[in-house]
């Protein structure tokens, strides 16, 4: 361009341009949405970086600004303990987890292993379910005494002592790992099916054995999507609170999570101290997540392609049996045996380790259901109610904020659309009781605290990003030239929405809108820091009767959610087909 | 065209200026059409054709200048003017076709017609009628996925006339359509539009497309306007080697301009390797004696003959002979340069034969580089 036509280069009218153009229905919907998104997801998080830099005082009265709360955090006698341990965690978690999960989806995209089909949902109940609830009924089955395992086999083989023992660090490793090996295997089954056969029948020609071709092009292949869930695995124990809680924490393994509760509530609060633990375990997830998204996902795509290749099937032979029993062995220790435990345990008045058939009685269901009874318990009966009221209308607003936050990202792509994208992204990057700190910091001293209300915005900053990803790739994947030949047609942008838009995307809508019913229904993290007398929730509802009743109230309690839980996943697989979760 | 030209004109596009960023996707363009015309945009991928299109539409904001049609000011940024797209009253078809998938055929054309308020009788009307004048009419009661592509792209057409709009946008419409079936959607679209007489804005980047339907071509280049003007005049007096490149085939040929006289016609020198000739021809729009030019001569109004039957002819060597039935597409070597010519199966050409060429001063141009 010559410096003679810069001279009468418009742009500079385009400001003004721009903002009369601005005024329109759909500039002014979605400049409020994404005020009320950034507002929701900024300000608990910039409140938790400066609460993190307030030292309370030794009366607990007043606070000054200092490093102090990173230096206690460092020089406590248990903080530094309850690091390593979440480290310890994580680490063992992770590679269980990436082990069961890449070993199950790869005998079931890849072999000839019998009723794989009929496997593969069986393999994803526990994504469904709390692992909350997991430890619950593993500490059933592992506890030394009255545990049902330990007292099977000291029936069966005469055993003195017992064989196992879930209430320590290596439980917790095992309850999240089996309950997270789900995360690992969508990341990776989506892209083992898709592979191109020809990929590894090049490398079969060259004279490569199967082992070898496995080792040196497949691995390397799904390695991303290894990589991807491992990381997330890694993430989410970090921020798992059930586990260690009912586990580890009473037999003396503290947790970051268990210590960042215990700051939040009772005798010992201190907030800032609090936060301050949050922001260190925040830090880590978040830089995690970040090495994910920028280096890890998008290497996936250059590797696999998304043709609808049918994949080589590999005949084990009658190993083929081997691997049967190895993926029903996972469904019993994930989902079939902790459901019975449930069960057996919440037939009886009290637990005492062995099966009294002439005491199996229902009082447990009635105290935790029947709210209409006198005997019920209000902890219980209260949690059903809020959790239903939270898990129905937070999944109703996040679906919302999530469609139109979507449409702003990936249609409009105007004004600010980059800063939504990364908004999005952000929550994900914190464990849910590192949020709910902020949020508790944040809103402490305002009407909401102590209200349902502030439940519901922690489920939605948290949470409603899954949404968001639901329907931004049924978005992608419809083409922009539906809505604008609306427009075109006289519509205006909400009747293009209300008839073209969202019709459109109704099935993605709902798949969204249960998922995200599932995750609030079984939610614990959020609502331990956030519950009040009175706004118990399902899961703090078990979290009470574990605490201060008795196990065989507790198990019928989870047994409920469970079931839930259960039905809610049937729906979703009706309503979004077998690939929906696949990364 | 001058801005007085334009001013008369029902759709009026002045120094259309729209940048995504920092880049510059139409440059300053200006055009205008009557109304009832069919105008098409054609160029290259990437020229702006789309661009310009969208800005028509409003699906686009536009960074300066002017779009009116009838008397209405769709946008004028300088006078803070956007009109949203659905206040333009436009008709458009996609390349998608984007038919709704969740709605029958009724349902998508009637679509328009309820957004306006009609009562249903008068809907119900006016969708059988347009139906049946695209031939849809069996289709009626399908839902859009269960259509072919050739009828998604009816029913799109439907939609878009169906409330009888100002004007009509295409954006490529046929070239998701297999070539029979295109070239069979071209004479039909082209009925069509003429039954109901809307204004219309075809983009496209297929010439023979744009020959075939156009009452006027704008051939565009990098979000310029390189010439536009009736399909004949286009093919026959191409403004520059861009265009007579892109309009049909031609031979280029890099030429001197020796002499040019009153009446348009001179001579011009081509040299290439050892062959050098002297031809007379016409001269095109800014091509001034003594200016390295472009001779254009297309492959029909090259002659043949075993024999030189003037001055001017050339010789050369037969390279390459492919019968097309009736026709014969033949290379001729002269020099460096490699003809291309259209001859007649009687000529029996014979590949390394001698050959003589003539061209008809009339039929060779030459034009700007
Ligand atoms: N939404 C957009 N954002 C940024 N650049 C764009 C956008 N749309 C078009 N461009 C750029 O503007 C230029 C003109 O694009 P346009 O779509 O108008 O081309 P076109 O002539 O329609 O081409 P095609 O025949 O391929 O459809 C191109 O260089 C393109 O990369
Ligand atoms: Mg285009």
């Amino acid at each position: 361009m010559t410096s003679e036509t810069y001279d009468t280069d418009p742009r500079p009218s385009r400001m003004s341009n721009r903002f009369r153009a601005l005024w329109t229905q759909e500039n002014v919907i979605t400049i409020i949405v994404s005020a009320i998104v950034a507002i929701a997801v900024v300000l608990p998080l910039i409140t938790l970086v400066v609460s993190s830099f307030l030292v309370l005082d030794d009366l607990g009265f007043s606070t000054e600004w200092s490093f102090g709360n990173y230096v206690t955090i460092v020089t406590d006698p248990i903080i530094p303990k309850a690091f390593l341990n979440t480290l310890i965690i994580c680490s063992g978690c992770t590679v269980l987890a990436t082990f069961l999960g890449v070993s199950l989806a790869w005998t079931n995209a890849r072999t000839n292993c019998p009723g794989r089909t009929w496997l593969e949902p069986f393999n994803l109940i526990p994504f469904f379910l709390s692992p909350f609830i997991g430890a619950i009924a593993w500490h059933n089955m592992g506890e030394p005494k009255t545990g049902l395992l330990n007292n099977f086999f000291r029936d069966i083989f005469g055993i003195e002592g017992h064989v196992i023992n879930i209430d320590n660090i290596w439980g917790v490793i095992w309850v999240t790992g089996i309950f997270f090996a789900p995360l690992v295997y969508l990341f990776v089954v989506g892209s083992l099916r898709r592979m191109d056969p020809s990929l590894e029948d090049s490398a079969r020609t060259t004279g490569a054995g199967l082992f070898r071709t496995t080792m040196t092009v497949t691995l390397p292949l799904v390695m991303p999507g290894i990589l991807s869930g491992a990381i997330i695995v890694f993430v989410t124990s970090a921020g798992e609170f059930g586990v260690p809680f009912k586990l580890s924490a009473p037999y003396g393994w503290e947790t970051l999570t268990t210590q960042i509760f215990t700051k939040a509530v009772g005798d010992d609060a201190n907030h800032y101290l609090g936060a301050t633990m949050a922001m260190a375990l925040g830090a880590i997830t978040v830089f995690l997540i970040w090495i994910q998204r920028r280096y890890i996902a998008p290497r996936s795509f250059e590797t696999v392609t998304g043709k609808g290749f049918r994949p080589n099937v590999l005949d084990l032979g009658s190993w083929k049996w081997v691997a049967f029993g190895y993926n029903i062995l996972f469904i019993l220790v994930a989902v079939i045996l902790p459901i019975i435990s449930l069960l057996i345990v919440s037939l009886h008045p009290v637990w005492q380790g062995t099966i009294m058939l002439d005491k199996i009685t229902g009082i447990n269901y009635v105290k935790t259901l029947f709210f209409w009874r006198e005997e019920s318990i209000d902890a219980a009966t209260n949690g059903i109610f809020n959790s239903l009221f939270l898990a129905f209308v937070g999944a109703s607003i996040s679906m919302v904020l999530a469609l139109v936050v979507s449409y702003m990202i990936h249609r409009t792509k105007g004004f600010g659309s980059w800063l939504l994208d990364f908004l999005c992204v952000v929550p994900i990057g914190f464990p849910g009781i590192v949020l709910a700190m902020g949020v508790l910091v944040t809103y402490i001293q305002t009407p909401i605290y102590a209200t349902l209300w502030i439940l519901l915005l922690g489920y939605i900053t948290r949470f409603f990003p899954y949404g968001q990803r639901n329907i931004a790739s049924i978005l992608l994947s419809i083409s922009e030239e539906l809505d604008q030949s609306s427009r075109m047609a006289g519509a205006t942008w909400v009747t293009t929405m209300r008839r073209i838009t969202i019709p459109l995307l109704k099935p993605g809508i709902f798949a969204g809108w249960i998922l995200l019913f599932v995750i609030f229904v079984r939610e614990l993290s959020i609502s331990i820091m956030l519950y009040t007398d009175g706004t118990e929730t399902l899961a703090v509802g078990v979290y009470y009767l574990t605490n201060y009743e008795n196990e065989p109230l507790t198990a019928a309690l989870s047994l409920a959610q469970t079931l839930l839980c259960l039905i809610c996943m049937i729906a979703f697989r009706r309503l979004a087909g077998k690939e929906a979760l696949s990364a | 065209m001058t801005s007085e030209d334009i001013s008369s004109k029902y759709l009026q596009v002045r120094n259309l200026v729209k940048y995504f960023g920092d880049d510059k996707a139409v440059d300053n363009i200006s055009f205008g059409i009557d109304e009832g015309a069919f105008l098409t945009l054609l160029g290259p991928s990437g020229c702006g054709k789309t661009t310009t299109l969208m800005s028509i539409a409003g699906l686009h904001t536009i960074n300066s200048g002017a779009i009116e049609v009838g008397g209405l000011t769709y946008t004028e940024p300088s006078s803070s003017i956007f009109l949203p797209p659905e206040k333009r009253d436009i008709g458009m078809v996609f390349q998608s076709y984007a038919i709704w998938p969740h709605m029958t055929v009724t349902q998508n054309v009637a679509y328009p017609l309820e957004i306006r308020k009609l009562n249903k009788s008068e809907i119900d009307d006016r969708v059988a009628e347009t139906l049946s004048l695209v031939d849809l009419t069996d289709m009626a009661e399908k839902n859009a996925t269960q259509l072919s592509g050739g009828q998604q792209q009816r029913a799109s057409l439907a939609r878009a006339i169906v409330s009888n709009p100002r004007l009509l946008l295409f954006d490529e419409p046929l070239s998701n359509l297999d070539l029979k079936l295109r070239e069979a959607m071209r004479v039909e679209l082209k009925r069509i539009q003429n039954e109901v007489g809307i204004t219309s804005i075809y983009v496209t980047h297929d010439q023979s497309e744009a020959l075939v339907m156009s009452d006027e071509i704008i051939v565009m280049s990098k979000g310029n306007i390189e010439q536009s003007g009736e399909p004949v005049e286009i093919y026959s007096k191409p403004n520059n080697k861009y265009v007579s490149n892109f309009i049909g085939v031609a031979n280029l040929l890099d030429a001197k301009v020796e002499k040019v006289t009153e009446d348009g016609s001179g001579e011009v020198t081509v040299q290439y390797g050892e062959m050098t000739a002297r031809l007379p021809c016409r001269i095109g729009r800014g091509v001034h004696q003594g200016d390295e030019a472009t001779l254009s001569v297309r492959p029909e109004n090259v002659h043949v003959s075993r024999d030189k039957t003037s001055d001017s002819s050339i010789e050369g060597k037969v390279e390459n002979v492919i019968f097309l039935g009736n026709h014969v597409d033949c290379r001729v070597n002269w020099g460096e340069y490699e003809w291309k010519v259209i001859a007649h199966p009687r000529d029996r050409l014979k590949e390394g034969e001698k050959i003589y060429l003539r061209f008809d001063s009339d039929h060779t141009l030459a034009v700007q580089q």
